[in-house]
């Protein structure tokens, strides 16, 4: 049986890692944990590679690739090119109604406006067409957010015409230059994309189920900021800062950030604009406490189905039963902490009475503490 | 390495430098001569570094008073300094000052001999750990014994004119007058008693405990001291007891149909003499009889104030919460306490540290360390019903007959003036009183001498009352790390400097323990005593000295609390965190700085409490 061009998100997981991409892998895992994730799916590296072998890009891209010296302005010049290459490219009547079709059942689950008003009757669900690199290509983390996310697609004809454009986006003049570098052939490069739902959000951030800066497991650090969670991943606004216990789940501290810029749809131009937020509203939380609370119980959640610490981005929206529900956009793995040594807090065995000698500043009757 | 170490990072007023607050002139002569700061002894108490031990005893004492806090600080000391060899701690001295307890640590500081003392505290306490169930068995026996002795101890009300046929025939080759004397002699030794079994088991349950939070901060430095806490409460402690029989008496009282004579009870004394008139009245008052000794023995304060009283005192307290669980009763509601939700909280919150541990090694040192704490737990949590609330009442009491006597002949006009007298004058008094008796000649007691000293130390208290101590004297240690001033006191480096800081006038914030989660805005009530506790109107936020386990019903109707003095295992904490309720204890001026009908914002997660004025 020929691989898919199409699959569910929900149906992402096992071995289809090769053909949807590490991102679409995490929010499958999600799905599958009942997790809320905006609903989509992944258009497969087979609908690449098909694409690619359809329109004869391959010999075109290798062409423009060697030629292409290590000057940044040759680079530049290359990805131009190569993009073009996609921009002009044809999708083959086959994968085009897949990908109509999976777009229209993607948006028959019922038509919201994106700021959680009834919408307009029949107008399409504004969705977001982001790239999932595949391990193969850009290995850990290393190129998150080089290539391109496209907000607001509405309509399946943009949805069609985005992929293709997420495609030619796996040819950034920094992916270029990085694979220079690393000596990886263009020949087996391929890419996932996820067509997904817009949660037009009131607020966004990112977790870590982790406490960043003392690696304390029993502490969830979560920011967030007004709008889309570009602000907050760009850095532009000093975001709102939480620290939740992750085992009595209570809010430990909050740190209210001055979020002074929002990324917000606006039906004007149909697409996300940054504006200013009013400077009443600024240093008002972007959730309250019973929201957070919810986000740390997702992220304990995420965290003990997949096994270890988690990163992950949030957006808190209109949903089906509300008008701010979280949503789950991204989980993958924390780093930093989760791959630093652990020495054990006591060395191997000791007795309690050595420990409690130690306690009571009996030095050399027991180790000392471990520094964290 | 232990508090009073390490270069001086500033200065509180030295002892010498204290004033006597005017109208107090002369209250030195209260006091037994040890516990003032001296001249002799000048050169010790002037670098010692002395804290105001208010945790324990925030009120001024009355001379009779120290004699309780003697026999304790004397306990913890011995068994630290003399009996367990804890590494780095001998004992506490204390002073009185202005009428206010300081106290001192005294620290090993040569390391060869901390660790010497660590084998000796190895093997030592290494016995109790291992055998601490048998032991705290054998404790309780000897602990009630110890009560029961207490109770049955005789003072007459007054000396015979002559001895009784029964007295002479039984020749005891003594008289009545030697009995008194001896009888008061042995309530002293009886109070010491009480004390060293008060420590016998609890510093070294204490390290234990304490081994068991440092290893856990360790790992989870965000982990709170009230998760710690919780981890290792017990949900059927002695001090749930006495509000649990009241429950269950609020129960009966409404299947016996008395419920509504119960809860309009003003004069309890008075209804229960009604109720027995009557053959369901009398059931329940014989229900209400059984589980008064001891669990109405229930103190409203630590025990260490002659006038903390217990439920069996004052029975409007328990009526008045009795009260408070028949109606939510007759409202349907339910009033059981969520044992079993609890238990599963804290089974659940264990098992989930544990799990976020990263190495079989360290699952193996957290399950030793947290087994050892839950096995001194049982101690340390029914020790204090047994010494301070059950033992106590009943010494107190014991010492009023003293009062009673005294009284009897005409040495003092009230009982209670007996604790206006120190520890050495009582028997003074007594031996004056007896010898009188004896040689059938006037006294000088009978002539005003000992109501003099008690008139005039009245007012020596009441101007001593209006003066604050300072919370520490003498220099400031570098560092304050140790283990039992952490455990008994909560003393920390921070908490110095903050002492050092303070009077930067920010009065309008308050920080305290934070003893139990959460965040709640709303109306002040300052409550003094437990006299006040009726004036507590629903949704208010207590705001008072202590709070005891005898005021716990009241949490049901609060929606925050305040106290002045409390650590994370306070009663009062413990309490709030099973009512869910946000509470700010060990703030040290709540009760001053707070004025009723104040609006108030209790952050039970920070510890900090802000007045909205």
């Amino acid at each position: 049986m020929s691989e898919p061009a199409v699959i569910w998100l929900e149906d992402c997981g096992g071995d289809c890692g090769p053909l949807v991409g590490g991102k679409a892998l995490g929010l499958g895992a999600l799905l599958r944990e009942g997790l809320r994730v905006p609903a989509g799916f992944a258009v497969t590296t087979r609908a690449y590679r098909d694409h690619v072998d359809a329109n004869r890009l391959a010999e075109d891209i290798g062409r423009l690739l060697r030629e292409c010296d290590d000057s940044p302005a040759a680079q530049q010049r290359a990805a131009q090119e190569i993009r073009q290459l996609f921009e002009h490219s044809r999708v083959s009547a086959q994968l085009e109604d897949e990908l109509l079709g999976a777009h229209e059942r993607l948006c028959a689950g019922g038509v919201r406006g994106p700021r959680g008003d009834a919408g307009v009757a029949g107008s399409p669900w504004p969705v977001a067409v982001r790239s999932s690199a595949t391990a193969e290509d850009l290995g850990e983390a290393s190129f998150a957010g080089q290539q391109e996310t496209y907000l607001w697609i509405l309509g399946g004809e943009q949805v069609v015409r985005h992929v293709v454009r997420c495609w030619g986006s796996l040819f950034t003049p920094q992916a270029i230059a990085y694979r220079a570098h690393r000596n990886i052939a263009a020949d087996d490069l391929a890419m996932g994309v996820i067509v997904q739902r817009m949660v037009p959000a009131e607020a966004a951030g990112v977790m870590l189920t982790i406490d960043p800066v003392t690696g304390d497991r029993s502490q969830i650090a979560i920011e967030g900021s007004f709008g889309l969670g570009a602000a907050v991943v760009g850095g532009e606004v000093t975001p709102d800062r939480f620290c939740v216990d992750k085992v009595v789940l209570e809010v430990r501290s909050r740190a209210i950030g001055a979020k002074t810029v929002a990324y917000r749809f606006d039906p004007a131009v149909q697409g996300t604009v940054r504006e200013p937020v009013p400077p009443a509203q600024q240093h008002e939380p972007c959730v309250s406490d019973e929201e957070v609370l919810e986000l740390a119980r997702l992220g304990k959640r995420v965290e003990r189905a997949l096994g270890r610490p988690q990163d992950l981005e949030w957006a808190i929206g209109p949903g089906e039963s509300g008008p701010r529900e979280v949503f789950l956009l991204q989980a993958r793995p924390e780093t930093v902490w989760s791959q630093k040594q652990t020495t054990p807090l006591v060395p191997p065995n000791t007795s309690v009475m050595d420990r409690i000698l130690h306690t009571l500043g009996a030095p050399g009757s027991a180790p000392p503490p471990r520094g964290i | 390495m232990a508090t009073t170490t390490g270069p001086s990072t500033g200065r509180f007023p030295s002892p010498f430098e204290i004033e006597t607050p005017p109208g107090a002139e002369g209250w030195r002569d209260m006091y037994v001569p040890y516990l003032l700061f001296s001249e002799e002894n000048r050169e010790y108490e002037d670098n010692a570094f002395w804290i105001w031990d208010s945790m324990h005893l925030p009120e001024v004492q009355l001379p009779f008073e120290t004699h309780a806090n003697e026999g304790w600080i004397y306990a913890v000391s011995a068994v630290n300094s003399r009996i367990f060899a804890v590494p780095p701690s001998f004992g506490i001295a204390q002073r009185i000052l202005n009428g206010y307890q300081f106290i001192a640590l005294s620290t090993v500081t040569d390391p060869k001999e901390i660790e010497a003392r660590a084998a000796v505290y190895a093997e030592r306490a290494g016995y109790y750990y291992q055998h601490w169930d048998e032991l705290f068995e054998r404790w309780k026996v000897k602990a009630e014994k110890l009560i029961t002795d207490m109770a049955a101890l005789e003072i007459p009300e007054r000396l015979p004119d002559l001895e009784t046929e029964q007295f002479f025939y039984a020749h005891p080759g003594a008289n009545s007058g030697q009995f008194l004397l001896k009888a008061y002699a042995t309530l002293l030794q009886m109070d010491l008693t009480a004390w060293t079994y008060h420590f016998e088991m609890l510093n070294i349950g204490y390290a234990a405990y304490l081994n068991f939070f440092m290893f856990c901060r360790q790992a989870f430095p965000g982990i709170t001291d009230q998760t710690l806490a919780h981890m290792l409460s017990g949900t059927e402690t002695m001090y749930l007891r006495p509000d649990g029989e009241l429950r269950k008496l609020a129960r009966l009282a409404i299947d016996l149909g008395v419920a509504d004579r119960v809860a309009a009870a003003t004069d309890p004394n008075r209804t229960i003499a009604v109720l027995r008139a009557d053959p369901k009245g009398r059931e329940w008052v014989e229900a209400l009889d059984a589980v008064r000794q001891p669990w109405f023995n229930l103190s409203n304060g630590n025990g260490l104030y002659h006038h903390h009283q217990s439920w069996n005192d004052d029975l409007r307290v328990p009526f008045k919460s009795m009260a408070g669980y028949i109606a939510r009763l007759q409202r349907g509601e339910s009033i059981d306490r969520p044992v079993k939700e609890i238990n599963e909280r804290k089974e659940r919150i264990t098992a989930e540290y544990r799990a976020l541990l990263q190495s079989d090694e360290d699952r193996r040192a957290f399950d030793q360390n947290l087994g050892l704490a839950k096995t001194v737990a049982t101690f340390i949590e029914d020790h204090a019903f047994i010494i301070h609330d059950w033992y106590h009442s009943v010494e107190w009491n014991k010492v009023r007959e003293f009062g009673k006597f005294l009284v009897g002949v005409r040495f003092l006009d009230e009982v209670d003036d007996l604790f206006y007298l120190n520890r050495w004058e009582v028997p003074q008094a007594l031996f004056e009183a007896v010898s009188a008796w004896a040689s059938v000649t006037p006294s000088r007691g009978e002539h005003g001498y000992w109501k003099r000293f008690v008139t005039k130390r009245k007012g020596i208290v009441e101007a001593l009352r209006s003066w604050t101590p300072p919370p520490a004297l003498g220099p400031a240690p570098a560092e304050s790390n140790d283990p039992i001033m952490l455990m008994l006191y909560g003393l920390t480096t921070e908490h110095i400097q903050t002492w050092l800081g303070a009077g930067d006038g920010r009065a309008n914030e308050l920080h305290g323990v934070a003893a139990s989660a959460g965040r709640v805005t709303g109306t002040a009530r300052v409550v003094r005593s437990v006299n006040e506790l009726s004036q507590v109107q629903e949704g208010e936020i207590l705001v008072c000295p202590l709070t005891e386990p005898s005021w716990s019903p009241i949490f049901a109707t609060i929606k925050g609390a305040v106290s002045d003095i409390g650590g994370i295992m306070s009663h009062s904490a413990i309490i709030s965190r099973e009512y869910g309720l946000p509470a700010v204890v060990g703030t040290g001026s709540g009760t001053t700085t707070i004025k009723t009908g104040d609006t108030i914002t209790v952050d039970g997660t920070s510890g900090t409490v802000t007045i909205h004025r």
